[in-house]
């Protein structure tokens, strides 16, 4: 049976309530949008595959499941997750703000590699913009993660923000994989295939 | 934060214990409107578990809930009951270093041996508390230390790029206080180490709710006794029985005639009702080391343990073996704690309200009942609260001295028993004051520990000094003399030592309101099941009616994907997978998992130490998955 993905990512998206994090996940994962949930109920992660460089990459995004309101997000929510998109809303000062805070709990929470991108929502309510484009960009900066401003009302790069997170964490894993198979020196006649250590295979792995 | 709780709902919870996040998850399942708060800052309350950073600090959180009664605002005209209890607390707390504090190498050997005897004589190191809170997290929740934070991140980075062949040549007695604390995030320590038998009721229920998604497993790989002085392996199957040299050819037939009769010994005793299981094995003419294994090991009994109790304690071991992996245990991945997260997940995911680190003041009652919960300035109203049994109102519960469990947590470097390949080990040590104790050993496979070291949680029914109900245990298994380097056995680089209430056998019934329902804390058993039990009970009162954690659907079951084909592949896929059955137990996780529709995370003990972040891990589980199917 072949299999329907190459690999799987789990993602997460953190950020304070109201920031339009439940939006963001559907606006990618169905490409639709809809105002009616006020608060994130029912929603535990949602599934895209994606293809990159002719990989097929499952993407589990999940979400807060409305514990971000009052803090209490368990820590068991971040465990082995790769990559993790910071929402704030580019029309709340506080939600801008508060980014920090949760860069401080995914640091005492999550792995210690995990890969960050700093998503400012809402931008297409430009005429009540509060957080100005460039202190994003100068936070995202500060960090050392990836920037974009997006929409997911309007529609507007929010594709480009998970391909950009998927690519950068492709990337990462593919530079582990070279690193823990270094070239034994002589020929590496197949160098465009990525080597894989005979392991056993049932080593930590999600019966699906 | 700065919102405020909505003020009317169906339920609320308060403490976030297993029985509590199981009864939350429940109700918010069948669409009650759930609110759920504990005083912590931290999910799981005695049944949490901590970074070596954050379980320093228990011991100053002691006196926590004792300031939280006293909060209490009377001005209510209503009956008023202020919040919590001394069964809220942990007892006993005894923290030792076998370690120097730092890396003193360059110093002379004589003042590193003077350094060496002073942190060991400190009990509960003073100096080390103030370290804590030098760096508590809650002291650096406003400051925004971004420089820190980047010096963190470097830190790990660099940590990372270290070749693992460094940490393997790294002696024992370069570990220090420091290098420990710096690792802190690797360290889970749970307060209440537990196991789940593999088709025990719990993990049942784990499968058909949905729930299992939430967390993952890795099964315990191999289970030890102690006998006549030694650590020995207890056979788990019948292959095990055959390979096991320690036991002669007379006696493996006397196990396997043992182990097959057993069904039949229930149903036609041979013996009077008095008759302990130890007689009634006794009675088979076992030899010693049989009897032993079968009294104190598979059915974990003491001498005073009943017949049938025995019987059916032996039966339960037996039947969960040969589904997962090789002995009958499964232990849930970077802790327990994670176990009662992620029932409180699946009651937020169904919309329940969870509120940590609140000011819980009390409750107030009118006519005998229960009407709201005072929390912070709000007040709060419910048809029905549930409560863990340590954050009751005193007047709720009479009693006069509740059981405790005696706990240790041990960090070591290295394990009881070497090979080869990295272990997850039950051990079951019966003592000579007839009491069992449960040791858990855990590696680095089960992500509460780092590489090369161990993590050893004790665990037994205790008196008021958990050091002396375990002193047997632990001079058997650890050398006595912190300077006999020669030792072969493993040496203790931390130890910590508590008591935790067990409030299974207090009556929470007789003294609270009719719409008041108490919690009891950790029990003594291995697993989860007498919780479980409890939490139905608890959800039934309250809801007669309605089903206990029906399947909740998955998010995945609608794939939408780059074309509709892969939806379509998934759904055929699982027929296939269903319809294949050639029983090896392998495939059985796979089927069982999928006939439920449940994720169930299983790893078996025969595999590579892998690093638990390794984005490798990812590429092997889908080759697993080809190989599976």
């Amino acid at each position: 049976m072949a299999k329907s993905y190459d690999y799987l990512f789990k993602l997460l998206l953190i950020g304070d309530s109201g920031v339009g994090k439940t939006c963001v996940l559907f606006r990618f994962s169905e490409d639709a949008y809809n105002t009616t949930f006020i608060s994130t109920i029912g929603i535990d992660f949602k599934i895209r595959t994606i293809e990159l460089d002719g990989k097929k990459i499952k993407l589990q995004i999940w979400d807060t499941a409305g514990q971000e309101r009052f803090r209490t997000i368990t820590t068991a929510y971040y465990r082995g997750a790769m990559g993790i998109m910071l929402v704030y809303d580019i029309t709340n000062e506080k939600s801008f703000e508060n980014i920090k805070n949760w860069i401080r709990n995914i640091e005492e929470n999550a792995s210690a590699d995990v890969e960050k991108m700093l998503l400012g929502n809402k931008c297409e309510l430009e005429e009540k913009r509060q957080v100005s484009k460039e202190r994003g960009e100068q936070l995202a900066v500060e960090y050392g993660i990836k920037f974009i401003e997006t929409s997911a009302k309007a529609s507007i790069r929010v594709e480009e923000a998970f391909y950009t997170l998927a690519r950068d964490i492709k990337a990462k894993m593919e530079k582990k994989l070279e690193a823990s198979n270094p070239p034994k020196g002589g020929h590496q006649l197949r160098a465009s295939e990525p080597q894989r250590k005979p392991t056993n295979w049932l080593s930590r792995c999600t019966i699906l | 934060m700065d919102y405020d709780l909505p003020t009317e709902f169906d339920l609320i919870v308060v403490g976030t214990g297993l029985i509590e996040s199981i009864i939350s998850a429940a109700a918010s399942r069948i669409g009650k409107q759930v609110l759920h708060v504990d005083v912590n800052n931290y999910y799981g309350g005695h049944w949490a578990s901590f970074n070596l950073e954050d379980f320093l600090k228990l011991k100053q959180a002691d006196s926590k809930s004792v300031d939280i009664a006293l909060e209490g605002d009377s001005n209510d005209k209503d009956h008023f009951l202020p919040i919590g209890n001394s069964l809220n607390q942990l007892q006993h707390f005894e923290i030792d270093w076998n370690v120097p504090d730092r890396d003193n190498k360059s110093d002379s050997l004589i003042e590193k041996n003077e350094t060496h005897d002073e942190v060991e004589e400190i009990k509960v190191n003073k100096d080390c508390q103030q370290d804590v809170l030098g760096v508590t997290k809650e002291e650096n929740v406003e400051v925004g230390p971004q420089l820190g934070e980047k010096e963190l991140k470097e830190k790990c980075d660099t940590e990372e790029i270290q070749p693992v062949k460094d940490e393997i040549e790294q002696k024992c007695d370069e570990i220090t206080q420091e290098s420990l604390r710096k690792d802190s995030r690797k360290f889970v320590i749970d307060l209440c180490p537990k196991l789940q038998f593999a088709r025990g009721d719990f993990v049942e229920l784990l499968i058909s709710s949905n729930i299992a998604r939430y967390a993952e497993f890795r099964s315990i790989s191999r289970v030890l006794t102690w006998i006549n002085g030694n650590l020995e392996v207890v056979p788990c199957s019948r292959s095990d029985v055959f390979a096991n040299n320690k036991v002669s050819v007379i006696e493996k037939r006397m196990l396997m005639k043992l182990l097959t009769s057993i069904e039949e010994d229930e149903k036609n005793p041979s013996v009077t009702e008095g008759t302990t299981f130890k007689d009634f094995l006794k009675s088979k003419k076992l030899s010693e080391n049989i009897l032993h294994f079968v009294l104190y090991a598979l059915s974990m009994s003491t001498n005073e343990t009943l017949w049938l109790e025995g019987i059916k304690k032996t039966k339960r071991f037996l039947n969960s073996l040969g589904r997962f992996g090789k002995t009958p245990f499964l232990f849930s991945m970077y802790g327990s704690g994670e176990i009662t997260q992620a029932f409180c997940r699946l009651s937020a995911v169904f919309g329940g309200v969870f509120a940590l680190n609140q000011k819980l003041h009390g409750l107030v009652l009118k006519n005998n009942k229960f009407e709201s919960l005072l929390c912070g300035k709000q007040k709060i109203l419910s048809p029905h609260i549930v409560m863990n049994v340590g954050l009751a109102p005193e007047s709720f519960l009479k009693y006069d001295k509740t059981k405790l469990l005696s706990r240790a947590s041990l960090i070591t470097n290295k394990s009881l028993v070497n090979s080869e390949k990295e272990h997850m080990t039950l051990l079951l040590y019966p003592a000579a004051n007839n009491k069992l104790c449960t040791v858990l050993e855990l590696g680095s496979l089960t992500g509460t520990c780092p590489k090369n070291l161990f993590l050893v949680h004790i665990t037994t029914k205790g008196s008021d000094d958990p050091k002396e109900d375990l002193r047997e245990c632990i001079e058997s298994l650890f050398p006595v003399e912190a300077g006999s380097e020669t030792s072969e056995k493993p040496k203790i680089l931390w130890s910590s030592y508590f008591s935790i209430p067990d409030t299974n056998e207090l009556n929470l019934n007789s003294f609270v309101p009719s719409n008041v329902f108490l919690c009891p804390g950790p029990d003594s058993d291995l697993d989860y099941d007498l919780s479980l039990k409890k939490a139905r009970e608890i959800f039934s009162s309250i809801y007669p009616n309605e089903e206990f954690l029906p399947r909740a659907p998955d998010s995945d079951e609608i794939v939408i994907g780059d074309d509709t084909e892969a939806a379509k592949e998934v759904t055929d896929h699982s027929d296939s997978v269903l319809n294949n059955s050639d029983g090896t137990s392998e495939t059985e996780i796979a089927l069982e998992a999928r006939a439920s529709g449940s994720d169930l995370d299983i790893s078996s003990d025969v595999c590579e130490p892998t690093e638990q972040e390794n984005l490798k891990d990812v590429e092997q589980c889908s080759e697993a998955k080809e190989n599976m199917q």
